[in-house]
């Protein structure tokens, strides 16, 4: 569905990714994990058109999509759920969540979406009408990753949903991204918790310094020698 | 006298800030301070003189000369800021400068550098009184208008999604994007109604001026600017706040200052808006941002 | 068309870079050169393009004669003072090392006295396009000459026509930004209350000012209600205050001076009912003034905006009266000559610096706007004993 191919990525002189290549089949999750400032983050902004690419090719479902603007790409059907969140925090969830749909379907379908969302995440319910930034964090990630959703996107790029999630928090979000992959949803993950990440996903790639280091099925990762000195701690 | 004075400061602090809006929604949006705002309104004053002098109805020439600002305001980003996008604010703001002095100049060649008399239609003047209280219809125009472009602004940004992306892009200008919102028309809406804002502000300010001439946008955009900068610059509520306290301070300056230090007027302005920016650095409702395109 | 075209790109070009635009080049022996720094943008312009224009007019004219005198072309150098009184400055010293032997000046005196600072210590006379204030001649020294009915004179005549009409209390709208609207309403209440009238109010505004809501408020609350407002004030201010004054529902009559004589004011067409201004004449039928207004249209394709053309174009004749009496191009001889002129027979009427401050006396001519046009009431030179000090 997704293919990444000799992707390069420079900010000035900082090479942040050399060459990464990846292959994303529809209702996967494959997972990318590595260390801070691998180039996770800056391959999946490559992907969704935020960040240029100085070579390489992204291909979305059959058609060449790098070097496309963030608005087109996303209504090809890939939505990025950025790092950090940022949900819109001088507006209200119900309006967060009202931009996310508002290109993609028409009114009617959007608000029947919106249903379906705050079905999804019943907390979104209780602040509809709450700003934004009153939200917790963990709030702020489920209306980031449902803003993502309302759209109906084909894939999403998921950029470190736990991060900065208490760990009760993060089971839910590690729940639901599963639920939503049931649906029929493609995913890239990017994570931090290698572990997490491993046991949800069907392949992975761990990413170093811009380089694909290793790649393979979520078991043969969670056994190899590299990710368990590395990343699993043991 | 002081009920007068204070429809005169809401008056004329009402057209500051929807001077001082049109100025911060472009800059809430692209982090440009657009100093030919002021040719925009300079605009609209000559498209209201020349659909007068065609012999279009007064309000249909008011409803061309806001458009024409509106359109030029749209076309101006198109010319001249679309090729900068991503340049520095350094020289988006070298830009603005630029395309004011050459607009200066080309109102000053090809119409003229005398002001031109826009002869205001007789019911503009006289007052309405209520006992031995009266109110000019000069004020009541003024106040009535700017009240509704608010409001009217506010349901915008408010009840529509392009309004509320509008207010989305203002904090986080890429994730719009992200959400597929096109980045080209929520820039060009904001210099819309920025356009329309100056439009409807030349409009009251011809409307008390009764004239236009081709320097005619420099004090407004000043003030305009002063009225952002002190509200938060690039918050909206900032910059309503902004124009209303600018027009006050004014007003009351006028009233009290005894001649002897009246020319000394501008000058207690700007200390008192220096003095505001020294407790609040970041103005008086400080906009909440992210980042910008 | 294209002709035009090329005529505005020139135009823009010139206001662009600040470009001199030498109008007669005819090179001779006897060759004179006038530096004109003169505004060409800016609030100034609206007052020295006409004045220029009837300058040129009168040059073009003794040219085709042979020149000042009949024997010296006059090379006109034109600059752009951007209505900048810094910038007057500037171009004035560029005029002078151009050779300028004679300086025109903006029609106001601030930029006028900059230039003159650097035309008297070489003696060359300086004569201001309208620049009226009578204390311009003495702030710079002997060789600034006015042209126009200076500020006090003309103050006297709208005051004496004032008190005529019987009107009793003024209301005295002042600006310090320029010496004009600073002084010209002080001359009037001078005279005013001088001859029975009272001032009872003063108000100040600043030059630009969007609002004057403030100023008219106090004005309605007055305990003693003026039957007159005089002021300097002239466009865009002019037309901004009288504006907000009806808007107000203010119905006290407004009178001005000279410049408030534009097409700009006429244009306001019921908004400026009834308000007296003054001009340096009167185009009666069978007037010299007549006579030239028409050649003045032949020559500049559109009819004088004001009396600012005639203005000039007597400065020409001045100056061609003052060469011949000074048989030089010697700067400090044209000065001399221009100094002891009397009862010199101008388009408007006689002329006098003999005897003067360098501020001409000559007529004054009151004016009255109705129903959108500039109606005379009369003409009058006023009594030298009425016209208050500088
Ligand atoms: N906008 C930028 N300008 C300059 N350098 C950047 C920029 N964004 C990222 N980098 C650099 O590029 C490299 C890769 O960054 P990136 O954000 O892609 O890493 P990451 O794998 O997502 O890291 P983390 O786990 O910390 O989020 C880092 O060295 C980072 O400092
Ligand atoms: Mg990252």
């Amino acid at each position: 569905m997704l293919s990444v191919e000799a992707l390069k990525i420079r900010y000035g002189e900082v090479e942040a990714v050399r060459r990464v290549d990846l292959a994303v089949d529809s209702g996967e999750i494959i997972a990318l994990v590595g260390a801070n400032g691998a180039g996770k983050s800056s391959t999946l902004g490559a992907i969704a058109g935020l960040v240029p690419a100085v070579s390489g090719k992204v291909v979305f479902d059959g058609v060449d999509i790098t070097g496309l603007a963030p608005e087109a790409i996303a209504r090809k059907g890939v939505s990025l759920v950025p790092e950090g969140r940022r949900i819109f925090a001088g507006l209200t969830v119900a309006d967060n969540l009202r931009l996310g749909g508002a290109m993609h379907l028409p009114a009617t379908e959007a608000r029947a979406r919106e249903e379906e969302m705050l079905e999804l995440f019943p907390i979104l319910r209780r602040y509809h009408r709450v700003k934004g930034g009153n939200l917790s964090g963990g709030e702020q990630q489920m209306l980031a990753i449902a803003r993502a959703l309302m759209g109906k996107p084909r894939m999403v790029l998921l950029d470190e949903p736990s991060l900065g999630l208490a760990p009760q928090l993060i089971d839910t979000v590690f729940d639901l991204i599963a639920e939503l992959r049931r649906n029929g949803l493609t995913i890239l993950l990017v994570e931090q918790n290698v572990a997490l990440a491993l046991e949800i996903a069907d392949r992975a790639i761990v990413l170093a310094n811009g380089e694909v280091v290793l790649s393979g099925t979520a078991k043969e990762l969670a056994t190899s020698d590299l990710v368990r000195q590395a990343y699993l701690g043991a | 006298m002081i009920a007068q004075q204070i429809i005169n400061a809401v008056s004329l602090g009402g057209v500051y800030a929807l001077l001082a809006l049109g100025l911060a929604i472009v800059f809430s949006i692209v982090g440009l301070i657009n100093f030919a705002h002021g040719e925009l309104m300079t605009l609209s004053g000559y498209a209201l003189l020349a659909a007068l002098v065609f012999g279009l109805p007064f309000p249909a020439a008011v409803l061309v000369a806001v458009s024409c600002g509106a359109l030029a305001a749209v076309a101006m980003e198109r010319v001249a800021f679309r090729p900068m996008r991503g340049a520095s604010v350094t020289s988006l703001l070298l830009t603005s400068f630029a395309v004011s002095s050459l607009l200066k100049v080309v109102f000053q060649n090809g119409i003229s550098a005398r002001p031109q008399a826009v002869a205001m239609p007789s019911w503009m003047t006289g007052a309405f009184s209520f006992g031995d209280f009266t109110i000019g219809v000069g004020p009541s125009i003024s106040i009535v208008v700017s009240a509704l472009a608010l409001i009217a602004l506010e349901l915008f940004l408010r009840r529509t999604v392009t309004g509320t992306a509008m207010r989305a892009a203002a904090e986080d200008f890429n994730v719009v994007r992200l959400m597929g919102i096109p980045a080209s028309r929520i820039i060009a809406t904001a210099f819309l109604l920025s356009g329309l804002l100056a439009g409807l502000a030349a409009m009251l300010w011809v409307a008390q001026r009764a004239s236009v001439d081709p320097l005619m946008g420099f004090t407004p955009v000043l003030k305009a600017f002063i009225a952002a900068v002190v509200g938060g610059l690039g918050s909206l509520p900032g910059a309503v706040a902004g124009g209303f306290l600018l027009g006050i301070i004014e007003v009351l300056l006028q009233a009290t200052l005894p001649a002897a230090v009246a020319p000394y007027r501008d000058a207690i302005v700007l200390s008192g808006v220096i003095a505001v920016l020294l407790v609040r650095p970041q103005g008086l409702i400080p906009a909440v941002r992210v980042q910008r395109s | 068309m294209p002709k035009l075209y090329r005529l505005h790109r020139a135009a823009l070009y010139a206001a662009v870079f600040g470009t001199t635009v030498a109008v007669v080049s005819t090179a001779s022996a006897e060759e004179i050169i006038i530096g004109a720094a003169t505004a060409q943008t800016g609030g100034l312009a609206p007052y020295d393009q006409p004045a220029l224009a009837g300058l040129r007019m009168a040059l073009d004219e003794l040219n085709a004669k042979g020149g000042l005198a009949g024997k010296y072309t006059v090379k006109l150098i034109i600059k752009d003072t951007r209505s900048d009184t810094a910038q007057t400055a500037t171009v004035a010293q560029e005029l002078i090392d151009a050779g300028a032997k004679i300086m025109i000046t903006p029609c106001d005196a601030d930029p006028s006295i900059s230039a003159g600072q650097l035309t008297q210590p070489l003696g060359i006379p300086t004569l201001t396009l309208c620049g009226s204030a009578p204390v311009l001649t003495a702030a710079v020294g002997d060789v600034m000459f006015g042209t126009y009915p200076a500020d006090n004179v003309q103050a006297t005549a709208v005051a004496d026509f004032a008190v005529a009409e019987g009107k009793k209390k003024v209301f005295l709208l002042t600006s310090p930004d320029s010496t004009y609207t600073a002084n010209l309403p002080e001359y009037f209440g001078k005279v005013f209350e001088k001859k029975g009238g009272a001032v009872v109010g003063r108000g100040t505004f600043t030059m630009g000012q969007p609002d004057f809501s403030a100023e008219i408020t106090n004005i309605k609350s007055l305990a003693d209600q003026p039957d007159l407002i005089m002021t300097a004030a002239y466009e865009p201010d002019f037309p901004a205050f009288i504006q907000q004054l009806r808007g107000a529902g203010v119905t006290i009559p407004v009178y001005g001076a000279d410049a408030i004589g534009t097409p700009t004011i006429k244009g306001l067409g019921k908004l400026v009912d009834g308000v007296v201004y003054t001009a340096a004449g009167y185009a009666e039928p069978g007037s010299k003034l007549e006579a030239f207004n028409a050649a003045f249209a032949k020559y500049a394709g559109h009819a004088p905006e004001s009396t600012y053309e005639v203005n000039g174009y007597e400065i020409g004749l001045i100056l061609d009266q003052a060469v011949k009496t000074a048989g030089s191009d010697d700067p400090k001889a044209i000065r001399d000559a221009i100094a002891g002129l009397k009862d010199f027979d101008g388009i408007t009427g006689k002329i006098t610096y003999a005897g003067t401050d360098r501020m001409p006396l000559r007529p004054v001519a009151l004016m009255r706007y109705e129903g959108g046009e500039g109606k005379h009431i009369q003409t009058m030179i006023p009594d030298a004993a009425d016209v208050p000090a500088p």
